[in-house]
């Protein structure tokens, strides 16, 4: 059935938790597109073979005209789903500017096609552009804190950092209290956790 | 129309509807065994609703009501329209009903759909805010997506909200770096 491949493809995008990414499917892609160029070469042959019968595809409505017709649909739906493929992706690629910095973690980066690494980078570092020119931090909590110290658990081992107000040696499991503006890219990074109570 | 890259538009576009070709089309190869690549009118097929509805506006095709909204359906919503297997139906239900009162003009379609979705949302919900999602497989199996998005939304601020009472974490890993780890402290 036409459009099948394209179906699958955006499928394929919903089996993944929302806001998280699959490995850019390379070959499904590139089916889909074969499928397009196909659908493309029937069409024009049955152009062609109107012209040559000499009816026009505007008035005429024979058989050819529906023939025609049918890959053009096939050819638009293809194209959605395939935009609709990279936007939606695009914009997950988009919200991780928003959440990790500039390095991606090694599992993220091998689900990226090279174009998504590319907007990754170059959307990230207009971010850190516009920031810095603000000079605010935009990624922080929006919720004013009540103390400006948390209590973390280090998850991973970090080794000796300088923070704002201390070098502090970051061990695995070592508990301490930090900044909450120090802890909030470690935490997020998924190399703490808050601890509460 | 809906947002051109909205995916469940798209994926509820991909639902089969029945039609019947009006007029013969040219080099088509809908079915596989045909091998002149012609389709004769009269011929029943299953379309997407993407090319029905097409072809439908076109008068290539007379598209017929889908089978998810037949008598038996009916009857079955109208009797307990809570425990009806949606899914398997059609997993957009709602959305495709939508599509085809459009095309089709059936009025007895939105009633139909309204009346199904008022007695399903109270179920989804009381069943989101109470129960343990383990004990409820055989009820999720029959939500179609949208109901499905509407329990997982009510599952997610039943816990939000408990985590607000209780004065939970404000921080926690970024979601997609994978699931995130259930917090130490919080409980």
């Amino acid at each position: 059935m036409y459009g099948r491949k394209a179906y699958q493809l955006v499928k394929e995008f919903t089996n993944s938790e929302s806001g998280q990414l699959t490995g850019f499917n390379d070959d499904l892609f590139a089916q889909v597109i074969e499928d397009c160029k196909e659908h493309v070469l029937k069409l024009q042959s049955l152009l062609r073979k109107m012209q040559e019968e000499g009816s026009d595809n505007q008035t005429t409505k024979n058989a050819d005209h529906f023939g025609a017709l049918m890959h053009h649909l096939a050819l638009v739906r293809n194209k959605r789903c395939l935009m609709a493929y990279v936007y939606n992706r695009a914009e997950v690629v988009q919200n991780l500017g928003w959440t990790i910095d500039l390095v991606l973690p090694l599992e993220i980066e091998e689900k990226l096609s090279i174009s998504e690494k590319e907007y990754f980078k170059s959307h990230s570092k207009t971010l850190k552009s516009y920031m810095s020119d603000l000079d605010i931090d935009l990624a922080v909590d929006m919720v004013p804190p009540k103390d400006p110290y948390i209590k973390v658990r280090v998850l991973e081992e970090i080794g000796n950092v300088v923070l704002s107000d201390q070098s502090a040696n970051l061990t695995r499991y070592a508990i301490l209290f930090l900044r909450r503006t120090d802890a909030e890219q470690y935490i997020s990074q998924g190399k703490m956790e808050e601890l509460t109570g | 129309m809906a947002n051109y890259y909205d995916i469940d538009d798209i994926l509820a576009d991909e639902e089969l509807v029945p039609a019947v070709f009006l007029e013969a089309v040219n080099g088509v190869g809908l079915f596989e065994s045909n091998e002149a690549n012609r389709v004769e009118p009269r011929s029943k097929v299953e379309l997407p609703f993407w090319l029905a509805r097409e072809l439908h506006l076109r008068q290539a095709v007379s598209v017929t009501i889908p089978p998810c909204f037949n008598k038996k359906t009916r009857e079955e919503i109208g009797a307990d329209g809570a425990h009806v297997d949606l899914r398997s139906r059609s997993s957009y239900f709602y959305e495709l009903g939508c599509k085809i009162v459009q095309l089709m003009g059936d009025k007895s379609i939105g009633s139909l759909l309204l009346v199904a979705f008022q007695t399903r949302y109270k179920e989804v919900l009381i069943k989101a805010h109470t129960a343990a999602s383990s004990l409820t497989p055989k009820f999720l199996s029959s939500l179609t997506k949208e109901e499905t998005k509407l329990y997982d939304a009510a599952k997610s601020s039943t816990a939000a909200f408990k985590t607000w009472r209780m004065g939970g974490p404000r921080f926690q890993k970024a979601a997609v770096l994978g699931r995130k780890r259930k917090p130490i402290g919080g409980e």
